[in-house]
C-alpha cells in the first residue's frame, strides 16, 4: 500500500511541478467554467437579444399593431430600415434575419377567416438557430393577435359584416351561399357557446381550428450570383478555418519537436541568423496553411458546386486568414515547449476563441459582453473572410475590415512569437 | 583559434563555468574531461555562440582575425555534434546532409561531393537513402557526426559523441574523430570517460564544478598528479597491492624475499589524476 500511496504521490507531484500541466488540470477546467457558466447565466434570463430588421411592407394599423407585440415580446433586437439596406446588413452577417411584413398581412390579422398573414424572412445561412427562435417568437405573436380576436365578439362582428357583404356583392343565391351566412351568424357565439361547453379552461390554443396563425416564407440571403449555390459555400469557409487552426497547432508542434530533437540548436548554430530561421518558419507555415484551404475550397468549387462570388477577394481572403494563423503559430510554439504542451495549449487556446468567435456556440446565446470579447477572436474575422469572398459577396472594400484585422493580428502574434523565441534560445 | 579567456556562466546560484580560460593549438583534439555537470556542454554552447558568458570572453582568433562566436563567418568555420542526437528522422540520411549542407552555403555538385563525402565518413553509403528512424543507434551517432562536418569545417565540436552507443560504435566513433585529427581538424572533444580522453586527446582540461582542475598533455596530467601506479602480485601467502614509481625495482625486491607466482602493473591514468585533483572518481 505505501509503494501505491508512494507512486501516486509522485505523479501528482510530478503533475504540480508542470505548470502547463498545472493549468490545463486547474485553471483552463476554471476558465471553461466561467465561459459557460456566463453564457448559461445569459440564457436563464433568456438569450441575448436576436438582432433582426424589420420592413413593414403593410403599413396598416394590424401590421403595426403586430409590430408592437414583437416589440413587447423581448428577445429581438428591432430595427427599422429600409428593405434593401436591410438585406445588404443580413448579407454582411451583420444582423441575423430580415423580416418583411408582406402586403395585405393587416387584413389577413384582422380578417382570419379569409386569409393568414404573411411574412417573409430572409435569413443568413449561418444563422439558422437565430432564424428558428425568430419564428418562434413570430409565431408567438400571430397566435397571441388571433386569441385576442377570438376573444373579441365586437372585432369579430365587424369583420363577420364586412365578410357578410363581400359574400352578398361576389356570390350568387345558392344552398351553399346560405350556409356560409348561417355559419358567419354563428362566429361571434364561439367564445359565448366555449364557455356554456364549460371548455374556457382548455382551449386557450389560440388558432383552435384555424391553420397556423402566420405564413412564414424564409428564404437565405446570399449575394446575387449567376450559378448555382448550396449548403457547401456555408459548410466549407468553417472547414478552411479548421484547416488554418490545425495548421498553426501542428507548425507550433514542429517548433517544439526542433527544440526536443535538438535539431533547433543546429539551426542556431548554422550561418543563419534568428530572422532567417523564424522566417523560414512563417513562410512554411504560410506556404502549408494557404496549400490546404486553397485545396480545400478548390474540391469546394469542383466537387461540390462552391461558387465563390469574387476569386480576387477569395485569394485576399485565403492570404489574411494564413498570415494571422502563422502569427498565431508563432506564439503557440513558444509557450508550449514541448509537443504534448504545443499541442495541449494549441487546441486549448483554440477551442475558446472558435467559441468566442460563434464557430461552436451561436452568439446570441451569449451575453452581450461576449459577444463583445468575440471581436477580439481571429476566428471570427478569418470566417467573415471567407464568407465575404464566398457566398457574402462582400465588395473590396467589405472586405478591406476583415482583412486588416487578420493581418494586424498575424503580424502582432508573430512579433511577440519571434522575440520570444529569439529570448528563449539566446 | 578557439580562446576562452576567463570565462564563468552562471544559471542562477549554479555557476556551471567559473573562470575558464584555455585556447585551441592548431591541429589537436582537445579533450574537455569531467564528470556530468562540470560544465563541458555549457563551454560547449559558449563555444558555438548559443550562450553568452556572464564574466570573461569567448573569441576566435588568430593573427589575421578575432571574432565572436555568433560571427556568421565563424559559424561556417566549425561543426557542432550535439549530445543528443540532433537529426531528422523522416527523412534520408543524405537529404539530412543536403539539408544543412544547403543552410552552410553549399549548392550542386560541391553539395552532392560534401554529401557522399560524409557518407562515406561515417559509413552509410549503402544507408544513405533510408530514413533516419530506420538507423540503429550508431549509425544515428555517426550520421549526427557526419552532420557537423558536412561543411567541411576546421574546428569540430563533438559534445560527448558516444553517449549510449554500444562498444563496437564506440570504436567506430574514435576512428571517425581520429580521422578527423588526421585530416588536420582541430577537435573539441568532450566526455566523462577518461579511456576516450586519454586515447584520442592530444591535450585534455580537467573540469570539475565548472572549475578547470588541470590542463596538459594525458602523460604530462598523468606525471604531475598521478602518483605512483601500483604493482599487484600473487604469492604463496595470497595477493598484494604495492604503489610505486619503479615497477621493475619493487618487483625484484619482492621477488628477493618471496617467489611471485603472478603480477600486474596498474600505471596512473585519467582516473587516478581526477581522484588525485577532486578527491572524487570520475564517474561519481
Amino acid at each position: 500500500m505505501n509503494k501505491i500511496v508512494a507512486m501516486a504521490a509522485k505523479d501528482i507531484h510530478i503533475l504540480f511541478r508542470d505548470k502547463l500541466g498545472f493549468f490545463f488540470t486547474i485553471f483552463f477546467p476554471l476558465m471553461m467554467a466561467i465561459f459557460f457558466g456566463a453564457m448559461f447565466a445569459g440564457l436563464s434570463r433568456g438569450p441575448a437579444s436576436i438582432p433582426i430588421a424589420l420592413v413593414d411592407a403593410d403599413r396598416t394599423a394590424g401590421s403595426a399593431r403586430f409590430v408592437g407585440r414583437l416589440e413587447a415580446a423581448g428577445g429581438l433586437a428591432i430595427e427599422r430600415i429600409p428593405s434593401d439596406q436591410a438585406l445588404e446588413q443580413v448579407r454582411r452577417g451583420q444582423t441575423a434575419v430580415l423580416v418583411t411584413l408582406r402586403p395585405g398581412f393587416g387584413a389577413a390579422l384582422d380578417n382570419p377567416f379569409v386569409a393568414t398573414p404573411e411574412v417573409e424572412m430572409s435569413v443568413d445561412p449561418t444563422q439558422f438557430a437565430a432564424a428558428g427562435m425568430v419564428r418562434g417568437v413570430l409565431l408567438e405573436a400571430a397566435g397571441a393577435e388571433l386569441q385576442a380576436f377570438m376573444s373579441d365578439p365586437s372585432r369579430m362582428s365587424v369583420t363577420n359584416e364586412q365578410n357578410r357583404r363581400l359574400i352578398e356583392e361576389f356570390s350568387p343565391p345558392s344552398e351553399a351561399r346560405d350556409d356560409l351566412l348561417n355559419v358567419l351568424d354563428q362566429i361571434p357565439r364561439i367564445p359565448v357557446l366555449i364557455d356554456e361547453a364549460g371548455l374556457g379552461s382548455v382551449t386557450t390554443g389560440a388558432t383552435g381550428g384555424f391553420g397556423p396563425p402566420l405564413e412564414i416564407e424564409q428564404t437565405q440571403v446570399q449575394a446575387q450570383r449567376r450559378g448555382p449555390t448550396n449548403s457547401y459555400a456555408t459548410s466549407f469557409a468553417q472547414a478552411m478555418l479548421w484547416t488554418l487552426i490545425g495548421g498553426s497547432v501542428s507548425f507550433s508542434m514542429s517548433i517544439a519537436i526542433e527544440r526536443s530533437r535538438g535539431t533547433l540548436m543546429r539551426l542556431l548554430v548554422a550561418p543563419i541568423t534568428a530572422r532567417q530561421l523564424l522566417a523560414a518558419k512563417g513562410l512554411a507555415c504560410l506556404g502549408a496553411t494557404l496549400f490546404t484551404s486553397s485545396a480545400l475550397i478548390t474540391l469546394g468549387i469542383t466537387v461540390f458546386d462552391v461558387t465563390p462570388t469574387s476569386y480576387p477577394l477569395l485569394a485576399l481572403a485565403l492570404l489574411c486568414g494564413s498570415i494571422c494563423f502563422c502569427g498565431i503559430m508563432m506564439v503557440l510554439s513558444v509557450i508550449g515547449r514541448t509537443e504534448q504542451a504545443a499541442a495541449g495549449v494549441g487546441w486549448g487556446i483554440a477551442l475558446p476563441f472558435t467559441m468566442l468567435g460563434g464557430g461552436m456556440v451561436p452568439l446570441f446565446l451569449m451575453p452581450e459582453w461576449m459577444q463583445t470579447l468575440g471581436n477580439i477572436s481571429p476566428m471570427k474575422w478569418t470566417l467573415m473572410a471567407y464568407e465575404g469572398a464566398i457566398w457574402r459577396g462582400f465588395t473590396l472594400s467589405e472586405m478591406l475590415l476583415p482583412c486588416a484585422v487578420l493581418v494586424a493580428i498575424g503580424v502582432l502574434a508573430f512579433s511577440i512569437g519571434a522575440t520570444r523565441l529569439r529570448w528563449d534560445t539566446g | 583559434m578557439l580562446v576562452f579567456d576567463h570565462v564563468s556562466k552562471c544559471f542562477g546560484d549554479l555557476r556551471a563555468v567559473d573562470d575558464l580560460s584555455f585556447e585551441l593549438e592548431a591541429g589537436e583534439v582537445f579533450g574537455l574531461l569531467g564528470p556530468n555537470g562540470a560544465g563541458k556542454t555549457t563551454a560547449i554552447n559558449m563555444a558555438v555562440g548559443l550562450l553568452e558568458p556572464d564574466e570573461g570572453v569567448v573569441r576566435f582568433a588568430d593573427e589575421a582575425f578575432d571574432r565572436d562566436p555568433r560571427d556568421a563567418e565563424n559559424r561556417r568555420s566549425l561543426g557542432l555534434a550535439p549530445q543528443s542526437i540532433a537529426l531528422y528522422e523522416q527523412i534520408s540520411g543524405a537529404d539530412n546532409l543536403r539539408f544543412f549542407g544547403r543552410l552552410h552555403g553549399l549548392r550542386g555538385s560541391d553539395l552532392e561531393e560534401r554529401v557522399a563525402a560524409c557518407l562515406d565518413f561515417a559509413d552509410l553509403v549503402d544507408v544513405g537513402k533510408k530514413v533516419v528512424s530506420k538507423y540503429s543507434g550508431g549509425m544515428q551517432r555517426r550520421l549526427n557526426l557526419a552532420v557537423a562536418i558536412i561543411h567541411d569545417p576546421e574546428l569540430v565540436l563533438l559534445d560527448e559523441p558516444t553517449v549510449g552507443v554500444d562498444p563496437q560504435s564506440r570504436n567506430a566513433i574514435f576512428e571517425r574523430v581520429e580521422q578527423l585529427r588526421d585530416g588536420g581538424k582541430q577537435v573539441v572533444y568532450t566526455t566523462h570517460y577518461m579511456e576516450e580522453a586519454q586515447r584520442l586527446c592530444d591535450r585534455v582540461a580537467i573540469l570539475d564544478r565548472g572549475r578547470l582542475m588541470a590542463l596538459d598533455t594525458v602523460p604530462a596530467l598523468i606525471t604531475a598528479h598521478g602518483g605512483p601506479g601500483n604493482l599487484v602480485v600473487r604469492t604463496g601467502d595470497g595477493e598484494s597491492r604495492h604503489e610505486t614509481t619503479d615497477p621493475l625495482a619493487t618487483l625484484a625486491e619482492l621477488q628477493a624475499r618471496q617467489a611471485v607466482d603472478h603480477f600486474q602493473y596498474l600505471p596512473p591514468d585519467l582516473e587516478t589524476v581526477f581522484l588525485n585533483l577532486t578527491g572524487r572518481a570520475l564517474r561519481d
